[in-house]
C-alpha cells in the first residue's frame, strides 16, 4: 500500500507518481476574505484529497477531521469529499479538467470551507479557488513551512504545519538504548533521500556526537543489508528514506525498510509512523490523526467566525511493541505519550474484572494463608518459649522440693551408712576374739554390700529429683513405677512426719506417655502438700494413700488422698493458680506446676475434699495406646 | 545375771547391725521393729536398756515414752537420731530420756552410752529391790499391827494409838515391840523412814513432824 504523505520540506523535484510531490505553479488570486459565519444552513466543507480513497495517509488524515468536525458540530455540517487522483493523473489536461469539474458541480453549493489534504491538493485549490471556492476559507495540512514557501500561498490559506525532527527519533532511541555506543544512519541515494541526509546531518549535529556516528548513503540495496547484518549490538540504526538505491533501483522506503531491517543486527528507528509494522521500533512524527485533528480544528474555528493562524501539528512518539519485544527493550522507558502500536492486549486488558476478582481472591486467600503461617510460626515458637518456660519452672520446682526432702533423705542415707559402719565394727570386734565365727563375718559381708547399694539408690534417687531437662524425655511406662518411685523419695520425709504412707496400686499396667521426672514431680508435690497439710492431725491419723486406677478404657487416674483439714469450698479452683499457698516458706507454684505439667501430657487435675475429712487431688492422663 | 539390750528401728538392716554389734560387748538383744512390736512382748527382766529409733511410723515420740514408762519404767530409753537436733534432743530429755546416739554411731560412743545407761539402770533396780524387800517385811505384819504401825508412823503416842483402837496403852507396847522385830528396825526414826519410802505417808502433816522432832530435840 503506497503512502506518502507527509513530506519533508526542502524538497524539490520529485518523480511524482507515488509521492506527495508535484511541481505546479503557484498562482493565486486575492487573498481575499474570510468566510464568516453561516446563517441559516449547515456549514459546507469540502474536503480535498490529493489522490485516490486508498491512500492510508489523506484517508486517515480526512477521517479524523470529518470525525472531528461532525461530533463538534453535532452533525450540523454538510461534508464533501474529492478525490483529485493527482499520483495517476498528474497532467495539467487532468487538473484542469478536474477544476471545471468541481466549478460547474458545486455552483449551488459553493463550499465554506476547503481542506487541503497534502501538498498539491493545496496547490490545485489555490490556484483554481474562484472557480470552485471563491467565499471559501482554505485550510490545508500534511506538508511543511519549507514546502509551504515555495508554494508562495495567499496570506488567508492558513496551515497546520507538520515538521519532522530526526533528533527527536534519536531523543527516543536514546531513551530505549541509553547504553548505545554507535550510530548508523541510513538513506538512500535519490533526491530526496539526499535531501533528508542533509537535514539529518545538520539536525543530528549535536547528538550525533555522543556516538561513533556512521552515515550509510550510497549503497546498493544489498550493501545495505550486509551492513546492517554487522551492526554492532549498541548501536543505533536510523532509517530515513530509500527511494532509490545506488544502482538505481526504485524502492518504497516501507518496503526497503523491510529488506534492511530483516537481516539487521541492531534496533531501527524512523521518522515515520508508517514504518511501523515494517521493522522498525520507533520514532517520532506527526501522525495523520493527529494532522486530521489539527486542520478540522482550524475549519472549525474558522466557521465559527474566529481569527485563524497557522499552527504546528504536534508530533508524537511512536513504537512497534513487537519490536520492542524482539530486541529485549523496556516499554517503560519510552517517553510519556508515545503511541504503542501491536501491543498484545495483555490479560489485564481483555478479562481485566475477571483479573481484578481472581488476583483479589488469590491475594486474600495468599494473605489468609501467609497470616496463618506466621500465626502458626508465632505459636509455635511461643509453645516452644513457653515449654521451655516450663522445663525451668518444673526444674526450679524438683530444686525446691529436693531442698525440702533434703533433711529426711540425709536422715534415710544414715541408715546405710549407720548399718555399714555397725556391721563393720561388729566384724572387727568378732576378727579379734578367739575363734571368730566366719559365717557371721559372711553374713556382715553380705549385709554391708546390700546396704552400701542402698545407700547409692538413694543418691540415684536424688539426682533423679534434680535432673534438669531442656526437652521433654517421651517414655512409655507404667504409672505404678512412677509411684514406687515417688514413695521411695517420700519414704523418710513421711516417717519424720509421723505419716503413714499406703500405696493402693492397681494390678494391671498402666502405661502412659509422659516424661518421667515430671510426672515424679507432680506426684511429689502433691504428696509433700498432703503430708504437710497433716501437721495437725494426731499422729494415728495421719494417713496419706496414694491409689492408681483405670479411668474408663481410655485414661488413667492417680489420686492421693490425706486427712488434713480439707480445702475450702471457694477455694477448691484457684488453688491451682500460681502464688496460692498456705504454707509459710511455700512459693504457691507446687500445684501450678502440677498442673502445667499433667495439661502438657494431655490430661486434668482437680481437687477435691473427703467425705471423712481430708482432701484428694487427683490427675487423669491419657492410656498410651499399646498394653 | 543377763543384760538385755532392746533396740527398737523400723530399718531392719540397721537393727541387725547395731544389734551385731551390740552382742559383741557380751550383752543379749533383742530387736523390735516398731513401739507397738515392744510393747507387746515385754521383756520379763527389767535389766538392761532401750535404744529406740526416734523417726518412727506409727506410735514414737512422747507417746511412746509415756507408755515405755508405765510399762517398763526401769529400763533407760536412748535414743537414736538421724540428725541430733538441738530441738529433738532436748524434747527427748524433757520426756525421759536417759541419753541420745546420734547416727551413725561409733562403737565407743555406743559402749559409753550403753555402759552409762546400764549403770542408771542397776541403781534403779537396786532402790527398787530394796523397797521390794522392806514391801515384803511389812507384809508380814498382822492387820492390827499394820494399824499401829500406820497410827505410830503419823506421830500418835502410845496412850493416843490406844485410846484410837480403843485398847490398853500396854497392849499398844507389846505390838509396837512386834513391829520393830518384824522390820528389823531400833526406833520409831527408822519406822517412819520406811512407811516414807513404801509411800504410806505422802503427806506428813507440820504437827505430826513437830511431835517428832520436839523442839530442844
Amino acid at each position: 500500500m503506497p503512502f506518502d504523505a507527509p513530506v519533508r520540506s526542502r524538497r524539490r523535484a520529485q518523480n511524482a507518481v507515488r509521492f506527495l510531490v508535484a511541481i505546479l505553479i503557484a498562482i493565486f488570486l486575492d487573498g481575499g476574505s474570510a468566510a464568516a459565519e453561516v446563517v441559516g444552513r449547515s456549514p459546507r466543507v469540502l474536503l480535498l484529497h490529493p489522490y485516490d480513497e486508498r491512500l492510508p495517509a489523506s484517508s486517515i488524515a480526512g477521517e479524523n477531521a470529518r470525525n472531528r468536525l461532525i461530533e463538534a458540530t453535532s452533525g450540523n455540517v454538510d461534508l464533501f469529499s474529492e478525490f483529485l487522483d493527482l499520483s495517476r493523473f498528474p497532467e495539467e489536461a487532468h487538473i484542469d479538467r478536474m477544476a471545471r469539474y468541481m466549478a460547474e458541480k458545486y455552483v449551488d453549493h459553493r463550499p465554506d470551507v476547503v481542506i487541503a489534504l497534502g501538498e498539491s491538493a493545496t496547490r490545485f485549490i489555490v490556484n483554481n479557488r474562484e472557480a470552485i471556492a471563491p467565499d471559501a476559507k482554505i485550510v490545508f495540512c500534511g506538508f511543511g513551512r519549507d514546502s509551504a514557501s515555495k508554494l508562495n500561498l495567499p496570506a488567508d490559506v492558513v496551515g497546520a504545519f507538520s515538521e519532522f525532527d530526526i533528533a527527536k527519533t534519536l531523543e527516543l532511541a536514546h531513551a530505549l538504548q541509553p547504553d548505545a555506543k554507535h550510530l548508523f544512519i541510513i538513506g538512500g541515494s535519490a533526491a530526496f533521500d539526499r535531501t533528508w541526509l542533509d537535514s539529518a546531518r545538520t539536525d543530528l549535529a549535536v547528538a550525533s556526537k555522543d556516538y561513533a556516528t556512521t552515515y550509510l548513503e550510497g549503497l546498493a540495496i544489498d550493501e545495505f543489508v550486509e551492513r546492517a547484518a554487522r551492526f554492532p549490538p549498541d548501536s543505533i540504526v536510523l532509517f530515513l528514506t530509500i527511494l532509490a538505491d545506488s544502482t538505481g533501483r526504485n524502492f518504497l522506503p516501507k518496503d526497503a525498510l523491510a529488506i534492511v531491517a530483516a537481516k539487521a543486527s541492531a534496533p531501527i528507528y524512523g521518522p515515520y509512523d508508517t514504518y511501523v509494522g515494517q521493522g522498525v521500533v520507533g520514532g517520532n512524527s506527526v501522525t495523520f490523526e493527529s494532522l486530521g485533528n489539527a486542520v478540522a480544528g482550524l475549519a472549525l474555528d474558522a466557521l465559527a467566525g474566529k481569527p485563524i493562524t497557522d499552527i504546528e501539528v504536534p508530533q508524537t512518539f511512536f513504537a512497534d511493541a513487537r519490536q520492542l519485544k524482539r530486541w529485549g527493550l523496556s516499554e517503560s522507558s519510552l517517553p510519556a505519550e508515545t503511541a504503542l502500536s501491536f501491543r498484545e492486549p495483555t490479560l489485564w486488558e481483555q478479562h481485566g474484572d475477571l483479573v481484578v476478582g481472581v488476583i483479589a481472591v488469590v491475594a486474600l486467600q495468599g494473605l489468609i494463608i501467609t497470616g496463618l503461617l506466621i500465626e502458626r510460626r508465632r505459636r509455635f515458637a511461643a509453645e516452644g518459649e513457653s515449654r521451655l518456660r516450663l522445663l525451668e519452672l518444673v526444674h526450679m520446682n524438683q530444686s525446691a522440693t529436693a531442698g525440702a526432702l533434703s533433711a529426711s533423705i540425709a536422715h534415710e542415707l544414715n541408715q546405710p551408712l549407720g548399718a555399714i559402719r555397725s556391721n563393720a565394727e561388729a566384724a572387727e570386734a568378732i576378727l579379734r576374739g578367739t575363734a571368730p565365727d566366719l559365717n557371721i563375718i559372711q553374713q556382715i559381708l553380705t549385709d554391708i554390700r546390700e546396704d552400701d547399694e542402698r545407700a547409692g539408690n538413694i543418691i540415684l534417687r536424688l539426682r533423679g529429683l534434680l535432673k534438669k531437662r531442656s526437652e521433654i524425655d517421651w517414655q512409655e511406662f507404667d504409672l505404678n513405677e512412677i509411684v514406687d518411685s515417688a514413695l521411695n523419695i517420700l519414704h523418710a520425709e513421711a516417717a519424720k512426719k509421723q505419716v503413714a504412707v499406703s500405696a493402693e496400686q492397681s494390678g494391671r499396667r498402666l502405661p502412659v506417655r509422659a516424661d518421667k521426672v515430671h510426672l515424679q514431680q507432680v506426684i511429689l508435690n502433691l504428696a509433700t502438700n498432703a503430708i504437710d497439710a497433716m501437721v495437725e492431725a494426731a499422729t494415728a491419723d495421719r494417713k496419706l494413700v496414694l491409689h492408681t486406677t483405670l479411668h474408663g478404657d481410655t485414661k488413667v487416674e492417680m489420686s492421693i488422698s490425706d486427712t488434713g483439714r480439707g480445702i475450702p469450698k471457694d477455694r477448691l479452683n484457684s488453688i491451682f493458680d500460681a502464688f496460692y499457698t498456705t504454707k509459710p516458706t511455700g512459693t504457691g507454684l507446687g500445684l501450678s506446676i502440677a498442673r502445667a505439667i499433667v495439661e502438657t501430657y494431655g490430661g486434668k487435675i482437680w481437687a477435691d475434699n473427703r467425705v471423712g475429712g481430708g482432701a484428694v487431688f487427683r490427675f487423669v492422663l491419657p492410656l498410651a495406646e499399646a498394653t | 545375771m543377763e543384760l538385755f539390750i532392746h533396740i527398737i528401728d523400723d530399718d531392719a538392716s540397721f537393727r541387725t547391725a547395731l544389734g551385731r554389734l551390740v552382742e559383741t560387748y557380751g550383752f543379749r538383744v533383742s530387736g523390735y521393729q516398731s513401739g507397738e512390736d515392744f510393747l507387746a512382748q515385754l521383756p520379763e527382766s527389767e535389766a538392761g536398756c532401750i535404744l529406740l529409733d526416734l523417726r518412727m511410723p506409727g506410735l514414737s515420740g512422747p507417746e511412746l515414752q509415756d507408755r515405755l514408762a508405765q510399762a517398763v519404767p526401769l529400763l533407760p530409753l536412748v535414743f537414736l537420731t538421724g540428725q541430733g537436733t538441738i530441738a529433738a534432743s532436748v524434747q527427748a530429755m524433757k520426756a525421759g530420756a536417759d541419753d541420745f546416739l546420734e547416727k551413725p554411731i561409733s562403737s565407743k560412743t555406743l559402749r559409753d552410752v550403753i555402759d552409762r545407761a546400764l549403770a542408771h539402770n542397776e541403781t534403779k533396780r537396786a532402790g527398787r529391790d530394796q523397797l521390794q524387800a522392806l514391801q515384803a517385811k511389812l507384809s508380814n505384819l498382822t492387820p492390827r499391827e499394820m494399824q499401829v504401825f500406820d497410827l505410830v508412823v503419823r506421830g500418835r503416842r502410845n496412850k493416843q494409838v490406844a485410846y484410837d483402837l480403843n485398847t490398853s496403852e500396854r497392849t499398844i507396847k507389846a505390838h509396837r515391840h512386834n513391829i520393830m522385830e518384824k522390820l528389823g528396825v531400833a526406833s520409831i526414826a527408822e519406822m517412819v523412814s520406811i512407811a516414807e519410802r513404801l509411800g504410806r505417808v505422802q503427806w506428813i502433816r507440820p504437827e505430826t513432824r513437830a511431835a517428832f522432832f520436839p523442839k530442844g530435840q
